[in-house]
């Protein structure tokens, strides 16, 4: 993954940010806001994970927008333009159609921008975030986070020392090797238990839980969030407006019915771009700046 | 010398509560539930079902996708507030997080077989040892923080609510005396669990996630179709608690004893 540059922000920004685009996602099946939104996710992705991303999209996200989409009118016949009928009497509409085609896209729209948010919302930032509201929880998860690979190294450090004395997992028969493999986890299990109590100690004996903790936190709140921060809020605003006044809305049943587009619904749709081209956006003035200032000898 | 280091360890941890209880009592004393537990059985019982009310006269707007969603993320604070609010010890915290990283090591070592997985037994057995809440505990925690290795995606809060729902009521059941330390007792439990509530509850959700316009057909093909994932899950967690159940409770019983840890 290259350096980006939006996940360089305060997390407050990224964090805020991914609950809106994602949020949106999932209300409003407008397909021009649809579009832009996938658009949005699409080019996020892809600037973020390249080629993983490429496949990622291709490999799974589009045949599962095809299985989605095909999914609805299966079991949905609502719908006043009736295509055709199936085998077992069954109605097929246009309606039902387009709704599923709506669904699949608002369903792959909202996984990949969890993929951008996996990418840049690493699990330091989100303990950063939530480790004053809750702290225990979050101590808890950044343990966990700690513990599996350390558990990991240490049953490879077990079967080490059980394999010197023929006790691996690898070595005797079949029964010899399943029995071999219960007791690295068991002497892992004890162990892992063991070294809880330890740690739990050694926390305690160094002031844990005492009140006026400083914790230990990188970010600083400074001038370029805010910035991303009052555009993410203004720019959502203005959407929210054009949700309330009904220009994010679409129905579907009976008969496909939206609203008639008037300049305000264009000034919605430029701000939900605004939106959800925000962090490429950033990318790319980075990147020019970059240019801008490197030397060129 | 105390009388609590003579007696557990416990001297050493001079803000935990008492040492640990003579049997008898302490069987006693798990008879009854605690206020806590109550409370968050009544969270369970009535707020759930008010939020889907909500949901349903108030947002009326097939917006089912986004309510489930809501719903379930909803479901998962009141444990985090009544958690938080009694400010746990550090050692309560570790050996939470410890169970909760076995599981999701459980769950990465058999990454490569699909529904075989042992998260809900080691859930289960935190249940029994340690109570409805610290169950509840480990089993959202192992489903959050398992998709940080696997992906997170809108599945999460589901699976975190199942995993958890599956520890806190095998706390409750034990503490009430109808689940007991048996094999036989728990294996039935878990299978049970996991046919019926895992699978109900995803199926559900994966219901929502596909068709937002929820209807009863829909869910029927998803139940028919996760049957045979939902029976795998089952039959892995059946054997899972065969083999594990034993000497999981032994060891968590010896560090329970050893370091006086009270069972709440």
């Amino acid at each position: 993954m290259r350096r980006d540059a939006f996940a360089s922000y305060h997390p407050v920004v990224g964090f805020a940010y991914f609950v809106a685009v994602i949020a949106f996602s999932m209300l409003w099946m407008h397909p021009v806001l649809q579009a832009i939104s996938l658009f949005g996710a699409v080019v996020y992705s892809q600037l973020l994970r390249s080629a993983k991303a490429l496949r990622f999209n291709l490999l799974y996200m589009l045949p599962l927008l095809l299985f989605a989409a095909l999914l609805n009118p299966a079991f949905n016949h609502a719908g006043a333009t009736i295509l055709f009928y199936l085998r077992s009497g069954n109605p097929v509409t246009l309606e039902s159609l387009l709704y599923g085609a709506a669904a699949a896209v608002m369903f792959v729209t909202v996984l990949i921008w969890f993929s951008c948010y996996n990418a840049v919302m690493t699990s330091d930032k989100f303990i950063y975030l939530f480790g004053r509201l809750l702290p225990g929880l979050s101590l808890i998860f950044s343990m966990v986070l700690r513990f599996v690979p350390r558990y990991r190294n240490q049953i490879g450090r077990i079967s080490l020392a059980q394999r010197s004395i023929g006790r691996d997992a690898t070595q005797g028969s079949l029964v010899r090797k399943a029995q071999n493999g219960m007791r690295i986890v068991s002497i892992m299990t004890t162990w892992a238990l063991e070294n809880a109590i330890e740690t739990a100690d050694s926390m305690k004996a160094r002031g844990y839980g005492l009140p006026r903790r400083t914790s230990f936190s990188l970010y600083r709140f400074d001038r370029r969030d805010r910035l991303a921060l009052g555009w993410l809020a203004f720019f959502a605003a203005i959407v929210l407006t054009g949700a309330a006044l009904g220009h994010n809305a679409i129905r579907f049943f009976p008969s496909i019915r939206m609203e008639p587009a008037t300049p305000l619904s264009f000034i919605v749709y430029a701000s939900y771009c605004a939106l959800c081209l925000m962090p490429v956006g950033i990318q790319l003035v980075e990147d020019f700046k970059w240019k801008f200032i490197a030397s060129r000898t | 010398m105390s009388n609590g280091t003579l007696k557990g360890g416990n001297g050493r941890d001079a803000v935990d509560r008492t040492g640990p209880r003579v049997s008898g009592q302490q069987r006693a004393a798990s008879r009854r539930w605690s206020r806590r537990t109550l409370l968050s059985a009544l969270l369970i019982v009535l707020v759930i079902p008010a939020t889907i009310l909500l949901g349903v006269f108030v947002l009326d707007d097939r917006k089912y996708y986004f309510v489930s969603l809501l719903i379930i993320l909803y479901t998962l604070v009141p444990f985090a507030l009544v958690f938080e609010n009694r400010k746990p010890q550090a050692r309560e915290l570790i050996v939470i997080a410890v169970l909760a990283a076995i599981a999701v090591a459980g769950r990465a070592a058999f990454f490569m077989v699909p529904q075989f997985k042992p998260v809900v037994a080691i859930v289960i057995i935190a249940g029994v040892s340690f109570g409805a809440e610290a169950g509840f505990l480990v089993g959202a925690t192992a489903g959050f923080v398992s998709n940080f290795f696997f992906g997170q995606g809108p599945w999460t809060p589901w699976q975190m609510f199942c995993f958890g729902i599956i520890g806190f009521v095998a706390g409750l059941l034990y503490r009430k005396g109808w689940l007991k330390r048996s094999r036989l007792s728990l294996c039935f439990f878990g299978g049970l669990m996991t046919l019926i509530i895992y699978g109900g509850i995803i199926n559900i959700g994966s219901v929502m996630m596909f068709t937002p316009r929820f209807n009863w057909q829909a869910l029927a093909a998803a139940y028919a179709t996760g049957f045979w994932f939902d029976l795998v899950h089952a039959v892995a967690t059946v054997v899972f608690l065969y083999v594990l159940s034993r000497p999981m409770i032994e060891k968590l019983d010896r560090i329970k004893t050893k370091y006086g840890l009270v069972e709440r």
